[in-house]
């Protein structure tokens, strides 16, 4: 055929396409969103000074694109289509093994999706075009030498050998005018392409994340799977409390798939909460400090990103560090797709109304409570501070305060702080109906003898004792039968599986990350 | 139109452009304020050999003229809102102008209409500036740290350039940290600074040879941690510290950091010898620092005592954090015996006036002394109250810089080698990162409104991430290349011994 390597190129382009806006749109976006790219002197400067600089700054450039997934991609899979070109006419590939030439876009194709978990952890720069053009730097540089070299009549060996010792001098000298910051080979061994394109928990954290992110809870919500299809991940569930919380929701957190599992891991990533979206977790808590704190911590470990730029606006806007909070927004202005995200936020500023009727302020501020200043230290453990700090605290401020504190002392199975918790609850709403989650929790913990509480004067609703009851006896039963806890949460499942008893004696897999 | 007209066209555009000088606006409305510039020269006094002061208007206009009168001529600058001012003219103007002042007129354009500016002054004093400062660039972080340097920056021009960066030898698995470094009376071929992590150990410049020295001993609590190089022997007072770090959960002040033991040490550096200067249970002794004779040290010290044994230092500590509070010591050094004695609290800030003193440093001339003052602690860089006070050490009278304070962090004052400027890390801009700023002090002992480190982009400093600290100055530049430090970090450290 006399077409095969347009066959070739568009079977790529096509597959490509595929597999990244198609498929991947989201981990696309994610990609762009740790990344950075500052217009001016200062961030062109600050790049640059490092060996392979240049190149890194157009990488930059190029990476913010893929904001609009489809965009971007075009641009990645231009460059790819152009590696492939060059590459057939420079070694003068026939048409029949032009498919040869697709073995480097291919690969970098493979790259960019073997990133998986590692997009939150990787510390080189705009990495999706990096290697793209670098490559085509070489290319194109090979390509100038046999130019320049066509009159002089050495063999095509003895050019491209002048092309690569040419082009080996010219890095050495590079590394050698960079001395203080030189090439390090530090490739992360990794195998995360799977996670990449097969992991749904992957994909449905980035989007939650984004969702809440923007404020959009219930599409948070619609990210959960469902109790038929796979456990979501520990970071899931709480995005989905999160979302929960700020829609008044918060007493359904076990009725709603509360039980997540570690992320699917196939290499040696380890896995931190801080780096996955603990700024964003604090700051949805209304732990503005500690937001703050983790946006300078990932962005000193894993450089800036759009997304800790974000973090550290909010949070400077809502402690009112208007100047420090005009130095980030001065970035954001300056960049193609963040500008109207940082002029809003400008205008909250210029008149502080604006922001206070806004819907992030007012989500937000019900969870600030008293302003009382601790001293303290999370150790890295995002979830495991959340929850002991709420649980922990004794005054609620705000009727959602009450709901977090009640809700998370059960979540980590406090049943001293959820009893304290509970009796001023009740002391707090006098005749009024207690939500079912708190009479089970009530009924669970209050009937233990260490309870600083006694429960039995207060009235439960007879469908939440009775079922309770009727847990007591099934559980006892199917004990008796010496069954395993898997098969006994198995058999409970259908008929207490929205409960809260079921989750304290068979969930068991919550983990610390 | 043949190709050599087209030609000759656009040559003659591109030269037009060019030439496109900046012009004083004749129908400009007066105001009556001075202009909003960044950084904030107005009225500043500023050394006769500093570069160019570059600055942005920050009036939200379209364009911008600045116009510099000096003795002898005027000079027009303005590039969109910036005033970029060429170098050569800039030295002329200094030259001209020394003992004098510069006048600036800032004029700005919005649509079709020009504003006029309440002109301002730059002083121009008679005494020149150490040509060169050293900081450390370090992000304003918390716990981790991954990319820093120690850089030197020429104040006479733009220069700017890395001593060392952690980067050169750093991997994930062996992350390094630069901390202090340090100089004998301003000059280079007498340094330190020190490396924590991989490849630890303080690097030590002798007479221009490159050691490196492992400072821990058993006797000691850690390394070498705040410096002082003594200036006429091979001696370097540090402090000894282990310390902790908590964080504000509200306080804007946001990060803690404490130690929980403190002592000091005296480093012999030809005998590569510690020995114990001060180790008392119950105080925090910490930077030390040397008179010029070289025969008092001045030293901070916090009176603390631990009282719950059921729980660790650190966690009592944090839960008083507020009540660890530095007075001011000084002790005599006889620099023949290397003994001290008479040691004398001189200042007592924590219990007449509920404050801690940080960070001393002498005049070149013996007569001041300047620290940083703040409620509580040691680390003043985070604390927004902290201000920079002075001591005359004649009288003994202490005052606070009015002229150099900002209602946010001040901290870390230090002297040029003639005594006439004086640098502190200052976090006035934007409450979070430390810029360097430079203050006259006359020969009246009146310090005078401070300037940041003029920068060749005026926006530098809002766009970049990093802070300045621990700004020294010196005399001459570090001659030793980063390359050479690099290679040496990587060698294993001398152990320091241990003597009674």
């Amino acid at each position: 055929m006399k077409n095969l390597k347009y066959i070739y190129l568009f079977a790529f382009i096509a597959a490509a396409f595929l597999l990244l806006p198609v498929m991947n749109g989201d981990y696309l976006y994610t990609i762009q969103d740790n990344s950075i790219f500052i217009s001016g002197h200062t961030f062109m400067m600050d790049t640059v000074q490092h060996a392979g600089g240049w190149i890194t700054w157009v990488a930059c450039y190029l990476t913010q694109l893929f904001y609009y997934p489809w965009f971007g991609s075009t641009i990645l899979i231009l460059l790819w289509v152009a590696i492939y070109w060059i590459t057939i006419w420079m070694f003068g590939i026939s048409n029949k093994f032009s498919f040869l030439a697709l073995i480097v876009p291919l690969l970098l194709l493979y790259h960019l999706l073997d990133y998986g978990y590692w997009i939150y952890y990787a510390k080189a720069p705009a990495f999706p075009f990096v290697p793209t053009l670098t490559i085509l730097f070489c290319l194109l540089f090979t390509w100038g030498i046999l130019f320049l070299t066509r009159n002089l009549k050495i063999s095509w060996r003895w050019k491209g050998l002048l092309a690569l010792g040419l082009l080996g001098i010219i890095l050495v000298i590079i590394n050698w005018l960079s001395p203080s910051s030189p090439w390090r080979f530090n490739y992360n061994y990794r195998h995360s392409i799977m996670t990449t394109l097969t992991d749904k928990n992957f994909r449905h954290e980035m989007r939650m994340y984004r969702a809440l992110d923007e404020f959009r809870f219930d599409d948070v919500l619609k990210e959960m799977p469902s109790a038929n299809e796979k456990a979501p991940t520990n970071l899931m569930v709480m995005y989905k409390n999160i979302a929960l919380m700020h829609t008044g929701r918060l007493t359904d957190m076990f009725k709603t798939n509360n039980c997540g599992i570690n992320p699917f891991k196939n290499d040696s990533l380890p896995f931190y909460t801080s780096q996955l979206g603990a700024p964003l977790i604090y700051y949805q808590f209304g732990q503005i400090n500690y937001a703050y704190r983790w946006a300078m911590e990932n962005a000193v470990v894993y450089g800036q990103s759009f997304r800790n730029l974000k973090m550290m606006v909010r949070c400077a806007i809502f402690n009112q560090e208007f100047d420090v909070a005009m130095k980030y927004i001065a970035m954001l202005k300056s960049s193609i797709y963040y500008r109207d995200w940082a002029r809003e936020r400008e205008a909250w500023m210029a008149n502080s109304t604006n922001f206070i009727q806004h819907k992030e302020f007012q989500t937000i501020a019900p969870l600030l409570g008293e302003d009382i200043n601790m001293l303290d230290e999370d150790e890295g453990h995002c979830e495991k501070y959340i929850l002991d700090h709420f649980s922990d605290l004794r005054h609620a401020t705000s009727p959602l305060l009450e709901d977090v504190i009640m809700c998370l002392s059960l979540w980590t199975e406090d049943g001293y702080a959820f009893c304290i918790h509970f009796y001023d609850y009740v002391q707090n709403h006098p005749n009024q109906p207690i939500p079912e989650l708190y009479q089970q929790g009530a009924l669970l913990y209050g009937n233990n003898p260490d309870a600083p509480i006694t429960i039995r004067n207060f009235k439960f609703d007879t469908v939440v004792s009775e079922k309770y009851n009727r847990f007591a006896e099934d559980y006892n039963e199917l004990s008796q039968q010496k069954l395993d806890t898997q098969e006994m949460a198995k058999r409970m499942k259908p008929a207490y599986g929205d409960t809260y008893w079921w989750y304290y004696y068979f969930y068991t897999d919550f983990t610390i990350y | 139109m043949n190709f050599r007209t087209l030609i000759s066209i656009v040559a003659l555009a591109v030269i037009m452009t060019a030439c496109n000088h900046p012009t004083i606006p004749t129908n400009a409305q007066q105001e009556s304020r001075l202009p909003r510039i960044y950084p904030d020269y107005t009225e500043v006094t500023i050394p006769c050999n500093i570069c160019p002061l570059n600055f942005a208007v920050q009036e939200g206009e379209s364009e911008v003229v600045a116009k510099f009168t000096y003795p002898g001529g005027e000079n027009l600058y303005g590039e969109e809102q910036n005033v970029l001012i060429d170098e050569e003219d800039w030295q002329n103007m200094l030259k001209a102008s020394i003992g004098k002042s510069i006048q600036v007129e800032v004029y700005t354009k919005k649509g079709n209409d020009w504003k006029a500016f309440k002109p301002f002054n730059i002083y121009v004093a008679e005494d020149s500036i150490d040509s060169y400062i050293s900081y450390r660039v370090i992000q304003p972080s918390y716990v981790a740290y991954e990319r820093l340097s120690i850089n030197q920056r020429n104040l006479t021009n733009f220069e700017e350039r890395e001593i060392y960066n952690n980067m050169s030898v750093s991997t994930e698995e062996t992350g390094q940290c630069i901390n202090c470094h340090s100089y004998q009376n301003f000059k280079t071929d007498n340094m330190l600074f020190h490396m924590r992590q991989g490849f630890g150990g303080t690097m030590l410049v002798v007479n221009g040879e490159l050691r490196k020295i492992d400072l821990k001993t058993d006797e000691t609590l850690s390394a070498g941690v705040y410096p002082a190089w003594h200036p006429t022997k091979n001696l370097i007072a540090f402090s000894t510290n282990k310390t902790g770090q908590s964080f504000h959960t509200k306080d804007l002040n946001k990060i803690e950091v404490q130690d929980t033991e403190s002592d000091l040490i005296l480093y012999d550096v030809d005998k590569n010898e510690v020995s114990i200067i001060s180790e008392l249970d119950d105080e925090l002794e910490v930077f030390p620092t040397w008179s010029p004779d070289g025969k008092k040290l001045y030293f901070c010290s916090a009176h603390f005592i631990y009282k719950n044994d059921s729980i660790s230092k650190e966690t009592e500590m944090i839960q008083r954090y507020k009540e660890v509070k530095y007075n001011l010591y000084c002790a005599d050094f006889n620099p023949d015996t290397k003994e001290f004695s008479n040691v004398e609290m001189i200042y007592n800030a924590a219990d007449s006036l509920n404050q801690s003193v940080t960070l001393p440093r002498v005049s070149p001339d013996g007569r001041y002394l300047l620290f940083a003052q703040a409620e509580f602690g040691c680390f003043h860089v985070w604390h927004a109250d902290a201000d920079i006070y002075m001591m005359d050490l004649k009288t003994m009278q202490v005052q606070k810089m009015d002229a150099v304070n900002s209602p946010r962090s001040e901290s870390y004052p230090t002297w040029s080698s003639n005594g006439r400027w004086i640098m502190v890390d200052s976090r006035r801009d934007d409450g979070n990162y430390t810029r360097p700023y430079i203050a006259y002090f006359d020969k009246q002992g009146k310090a005078h409104k401070p300037f940041a480190v003029p920068q060749k982009d005026p926006n530098f400093y809002t766009f970049f991430l990093r802070s300045f600290n621990r700004p020294e100055f010196m005399v001459e530049p570090v001659t030793i290349t980063p390359q050479t430090f690099t290679k040496k970090a990587k060698e294993e450290a001398v152990k320091a011994k241990f003597v009674q």
